[in-house]
């Protein structure tokens, strides 16, 4: 009875060990591999790089064409193009931002997603962005902006939701403005 | 034939087959699931199979895989141990296989979840990411060299029926440790 408890104390303590000890010899002159996996790192250096079959990098969306102006209702509409870098089918379910004159910062009115866009891995998707002027707003495109027939507006509170990732840039990350018609320019 | 079948101990009997099972199941049921937005980023953890999804990409942990290893022969030596302690508890060898098989599954159990609880603290004290046990929470975590940005994630997290069949496999093998001195009292001539 003796020796079966000596055995069995024995493979307990060889099951405990022996795993630990190949993983830690497989590993010897990485030790950090043994909890930051090779696939790990390659994933984050792909989408950060642009390298590599997981990704060509995070890519800011494309603006197509010229923005719409609605006089009637004040709306425009602005679409972009987005490449899916990502190896997985993603949604773009919201995108929200309030927009503001860039020489003024006056505020100007909010913009946000038509409608969610899901687009498959490596694909481009179209995203259309509705906007409305506020009536202060077209108050200061005629006192300030007048004779320019383009005027240069800045994205705040900046917002994506991205298959459930909520994204939140403030106008420093947004980087540079962004060109629209005038609405009370007349030629 | 009656005779032997009373001399059985069941509750050992059904805790180590369901301990096999168990480590059946968790091959392809996590104990534990966690996912990250639309599954951007998933884990599924057991003592016997644990691994990381990420942006589609697959992926385990070395050091995760080797304790995975040692999670799972155990119980499959508790298993095995406790099925042969079952069927023969009044001989000699068997109390010392019913003491080697008896605790492993709840110690598995108890490390799983203790693990898990030690895990979701560090992220939480460490990196600030508030990761549920069970239920949904939302996260905001903070980008490195983007100063202005920030990331929200909405964590979906909860234990599986695996789980609660190997509570049940290690609540049956206590139970047989229990039972043991009813079944292996060897009657006087």
């Amino acid at each position: 009875m003796g020796k079966i408890r000596l055995l069995l104390t024995v493979i307990t303590i060889v099951i405990v060990v022996v795993p630990l000890l190949g993983t830690l010899l497989a590993y010897q002159g990485n030790l950090l591999g043994m909890f930051v996996p090779p696939e790990m790192t390659e994933i984050v250096d792909d989408l950060v790089s642009g390298n590599g079959d997981n990704g060509g990098g995070l890519e800011p969306p494309k603006m197509v064409g010229e923005p719409q102006y609605d006089e009637a209702s004040h709306t425009f509409a602005v679409t972009f193009e987005y490449k899916n870098s990502f190896p997985l089918n993603i949604t773009v379910k919201s995108l929200t931002g309030n927009i503001a004159c860039k020489e003024h910062g006056f505020p100007l009115g909010n913009a946000s997603l038509s409608e969610p866009v899901s687009i498959n891995a490596g694909d481009t998707g179209t995203l259309t962005v509705f906007g409305k002027w506020t009536d202060e707003a077209i108050n200061h495109f005629q006192n300030e902006h007048a004779n320019e027939e383009n005027v240069e507006v800045v994205l705040l509170d900046f917002v994506v939701d991205i298959s459930g990732l909520r994204l939140e840039l403030d106008q420093s990350q947004i980087g540079q403005g962004i060109q629209v018609p005038n609405p009370v320019y007349e030629g | 034939m009656k005779g032997w079948l009373a001399k059985i101990n069941w509750f050992g009997f059904a805790g180590g087959v369901l301990t096999i099972l168990v480590i059946v199941v968790s091959l392809v049921y996590p104990w534990w699931q966690l996912s990250v937005g639309d599954d951007l980023m998933t884990i599924n953890a057991s003592p016997v199979n644990t691994n990381f999804g990420f942006l589609g990409t697959g992926f385990s942990i070395p050091f995760i895989w080797a304790l995975n290893v040692i999670g799972l022969l155990s119980l499959l030596l508790s298993g095995v141990a406790m099925i042969i302690y079952s069927i023969m508890p009044a001989k000699s060898f068997a109390k010392p296989l019913l003491d080697f098989g008896y605790k492993k599954p709840l110690f598995t159990f108890l490390f799983f979840i203790i693990g898990l609880f030690v895990v979701t603290v560090f992220l939480q004290n460490v990196f600030s990411i508030n990761l549920p046990l069970m239920g949904t929470a939302t996260s905001t975590v903070p980008i490195p060299f983007a100063s202005g940005t920030s990331l929200t994630l909405l964590l979906s997290a909860g234990f599986q029926w695996s789980f609660w069949l190997a509570a049940v496999a290690a609540g049956l093998c206590i139970v047989a440790r229990l039972y043991h001195k009813k079944v292996a009292v060897v009657p006087h001539a």
